[in-house]
Order: C-alpha cells, then structure tokens, then sequence
C-alpha cells in the first residue's frame, strides 16, 4: 500500500462538506419533527387519551424494535402507494428521497424522544402539580411554563445523546441513493482509490462533532444539578 | 396581648368558609368523617392533631387539591362542586402554603410570584413583576428576587412561597405545617412572615403545632383526630386545660 496522502482530503473537502452539511440538517430537522411529535406522544399516554394512547404505544413499541433501515425502506416505498389509493387514482406519488429521509428519521425519533420525555413527565414531583392547582393555573399552562419546562431540563443530556446517535445514524440514507457525511466520503473513496485517508477524515470529523456534543451534555448536565432541577 | 388581631367584630360575623358534613374517603378508608367547621372573615384557625388524624386532608378539599366524598363545602358563597369555573374561582380567593414549599424550580423567585398573576389573573409583565417585588419586599426577601430557588435557604424558599400565594391576593390562606420542614433556626423567621400576614387581617386556617405561634395569633385551636374534629377552642383555655382524653394525651406529646 502506498504512503497516506491527506493533501487528498482537501481536495475532496467541498463534497465531504456538502455531506456533512446535509448530516446535519438531516439531524436538526428530525429532532425537531421528534421532539413536538414525541411531546405530543408522551402527553397523551400520560393524560391516558382512550384509544389514542393504546395506538400511541403501539406505533413507539413497533418503531423501537424494528431497524431504523427498514423503516426507511418501507417509508420510501409504501408510502406512496398509500398515498395513491387515498388520493383516489391508486397510482403511487412518489415524496421524493430527502423527504422520506427527513420525515421518516423524525417519525422514528419521536419514538425514541418520547419514552425519555414520559419518564421526564412522570419523574416530576406531584407538589409541583399541586402547586399549579392551588395557583389555579390551567392544566395548559401547568404544562406548558411548570412542568414540560421541568421536563425538558432534566431530560435534556438524555435527548442530546439520542440526538448524537441520530447524527450517525444519517448514514443511513445511503439506502435512499442520498449522500451524507459518510456517503460522501464512501464515494469519494472508490474514486480516488483513497480509503484510509477518507475514513480516518469522516472518523475523525464525526469524533469532532460527536464529543463536542457530549461535553455539552455534561455541562448541561452540571448546570441543571447546581440550579436544582434535578431530583 | 398588645394588640387586636384582625378585622372588626362587625365584619367577622360572616363567614368566608362553611364546611358542612363533609366526607372524604381514601377508597374504604374514611380519612374525613362528617366535618363542620365554619371560619370568619379574618379569623386565624390553628389545625392541630396526631399524625394521619386528617388536617392535610381537610385544607386540601378547602382548594379541591382533594375533591371530596360528601357534605358540603362553600367558600366566599361559593360552593365547590365538579364544576371548573366553581374550583377556579375558588382556588383564585384560596392561597396555599405547601410543607415542601413547591416553588418551581426552573423559574427565578420573581418569575415564581408573576407567573399566576399573569396566566390566572391577566396582569400585565410590568404590572405582575411590581406585585411580586412588592410582596416579596414585605417578607422581606426582595434582594434575592432574580435568584433561583435552589440557592436559597428553606426559611427564605417558604417565605417566597407565602409571597407567590400572596400574589394571587387571596382572601383566604392555608398553611400545611409550614415550619416542619425547616431546620430550627429558620422556623422564626418564617412564623414571623405567618404572624405579621394575620395582623393585617388575613384569615388564616393553619395547621401547625408551634404553640406559641397559636398562642399569638390563632382566635382558635380545632383539634382533630382520626378524621373528626374532637375538641376547639380558643388556645389559651385549649393548651392549658384541654377537656377530652385524646387532646390530653397529644398535648402531652408535643410538650415534651
Ligand atoms: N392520597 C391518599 N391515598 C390514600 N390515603 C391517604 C391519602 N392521603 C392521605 N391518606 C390517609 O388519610 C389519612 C389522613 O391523612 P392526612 O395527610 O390528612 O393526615 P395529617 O393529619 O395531615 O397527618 P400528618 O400530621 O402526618 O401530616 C392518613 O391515614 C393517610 O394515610
Ligand atoms: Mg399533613
């Protein structure tokens, strides 16, 4: 094997920036389409919605244990039939790869993001709920400024590693002919012959990003010990 | 005594809370058992009684934190009943002070005081955050208002506590044991806030066993056991010459 070249990866930085760019907007979509998604989940198995909250639970259970690469199989090619027979014509529409990418992550995430945030729900203490009640706050706005605030806060460091492993877990739309971080570097590789060099540059960006990550975590970990949010 | 506590015997005639039969139950477990109890305006009730004798209970069926099983129970001429416009409106006259005091956690003491104000009562920001410095000036606390909760004493969180409670502008305070989770040296100051909020002619319905506290300020002692109210009467003749056995012999407890 011939020596490492790592001028190559300069070469090939402006595809792999245009891979991790999509990584990331991948991850920020997804979180956020979890987490309303997921807060909404976890409200109504915690207020105990008749029939909602059995449906609820059954979609969180069937998401968490099937691979997050065969949802997105499913996602990409189900769909669209669906949506052709409820459209009326029963010919499938096609939603396109980066929308099946970035709603499919978001569905499964909201899966994830909402078991953290029910155990969140039910860890706060019943004397905040009485306090809101003796307030006569509304049950909207006991959850929306007292409790979900709570919540968020302690679970916090728990939905950021969710998300880090979200952000790996991009690479999976690979199955859908679309190109991250990873994706891109993969390609570049079997062009350029380049292999070590290219894995050890994705490796070491997703190290990058990944452990700034987890340092926030435990700073916000800290700060919420110190300012006594946690129980 | 020095001094007159509360309203004029004129107003005090009328009654602000009227508990009638009242009955809650803990699944078969009768934890009240036919309750009256009628306060004035501007009358300081101390609860007292054995642990499990029902005091927490019966102030919680006063703001609906419990709702309860039977009788009947109205406050300012409101009576509760299922209804959520009835319980919101009398939570709004009812302010509570908590064992625990439940401030909330995420939110600075000042923001802890403006937060009902604004969602319940419709104060503006500007106008809830002068409330809040206001009554927190009064128990005097007003130097800590953009801390946390968590950096503050127990005797300085409950003390926030009875501010936000006051925010509300309540005409009515319940005090579920409000010292007892203090350690000592805090107990004071808080029993001071407690003293000086009944001169001002708050009524009060206070469970409490600091004697002297009920000695200063309460115009009467109920004493409950077992989910009934066995003896009342005004503190000096309670805690020198309690008539029934049960009363005795809790008495002789919390002396020593
Ligand atoms: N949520 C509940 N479920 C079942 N039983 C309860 C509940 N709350 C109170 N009880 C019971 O009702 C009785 C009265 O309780 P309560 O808390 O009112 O007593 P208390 O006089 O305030 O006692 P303490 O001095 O210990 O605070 C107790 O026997 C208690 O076990
Ligand atoms: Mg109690």
């Amino acid at each position: 094997m011939n020596s490492l070249d790592f001028s190559i990866i300069l070469q090939a930085w402006p595809y792999l920036w245009s891979g991790l760019l999509f990584s990331l907007a991948l991850t920020a979509v997804a979180s956020i389409i979890g987490l309303i998604l997921g807060t909404c989940f976890a409200l109504v198995q915690h207020f105990e919605v008749p029939v909602v909250s059995q449906i609820v639970r059954g979609y969180i259970a069937v998401m968490r244990s099937i691979p997050l690469i065969l949802v997105l199989f499913w996602f990409f090619f189900l769909v669209p039939i669906v949506l052709g027979h409820l459209s009326g014509n029963g010919r499938p529409i096609p939603i396109g790869a980066t929308y099946t990418a970035f709603i499919t992550f978001g569905l499964f995430e909201a899966a994830y993001y909402s078991e953290i945030i029910r155990v969140g729900l039910r860890a706060v203490n019943k004397g905040q709920f009485e306090a809101c009640q003796a307030l006569s706050l509304s049950t909207f706005d006991t959850y929306r400024n007292v409790i979900l605030p709570q919540v968020f806060r302690v679970a916090s460091p728990i939905i950021l590693s969710q998300t880090i492993i979200l952000f790996q877990d991009t690479s999976l739309v690979y199955v859908l002919s679309l190109t991250d971080l990873l994706g891109a570097a993969s390609k570049l590789a079997q062009l350029n012959g380049r292999l070590v060099e290219m894995y050890l540059a994705v490796a070491v960006v997703y190290l990058v990003i990944s452990s700034a990550a987890s340092q926030f975590v435990a700073s916000l970990r800290k700060r919420y010990a110190l300012a006594g949010v946690h129980r | 005594m020095l001094y007159e506590i509360g309203a004029p015997p004129a107003e005090r005639s009328s009654p602000i809370v009227v508990v009638e039969s009242l009955v809650k139950r803990f699944g078969s477990f009768a934890a009240l058992n036919d309750i009256n109890l009628t306060v004035a305006k501007g009358e300081k009730i101390v609860l007292c009684g054995p642990s499990g004798s029902g005091k927490s209970t019966l102030i919680r069926c006063i703001n609906h934190i419990e709702k309860h099983d039977g009788g009947r129970i109205v406050i300012d001429g409101i009576e509760l009943t299922d209804r959520m416009a009835d319980i919101n409106s009398v939570r709004c006259e009812v302010g509570m002070v908590f064992q625990s005091f439940n401030l909330f956690p995420h939110l600075s003491v000042v923001e802890n005081c403006m937060l009902a104000p604004m969602k319940v009562r419709g104060l503006s920001r500007p106008e809830a955050h002068d409330r809040a410095i206001g009554l927190l000036r009064k128990v005097r606390i007003h130097d800590q208002a953009n801390k946390y909760p968590a950096h503050l004493s127990g005797g300085q969180q409950q003390r926030v506590a009875i501010a936000r409670a006051l925010c509300m502008q309540p005409k009515i305070m319940l005090f579920d044991e409000p010292t007892s989770a203090l350690d000592p040296e805090m107990v004071k100051e808080v029993l001071e806030t407690m003293v000086e909020l009944a001169r001002e002619g708050m009524t009060m319905v206070c469970v409490t066993h600091e004697m002297g506290f009920a000695r200063e300020v309460a115009d009467r002692v109920v004493f409950m056991d077992r989910g009934s109210i066995v003896e009342e009467g005004d503190p000096d003749t309670f805690f020198s010459a309690p008539r029934t056995e049960r009363a005795k012999s809790f008495l002789s407890q919390i002396v020593h």
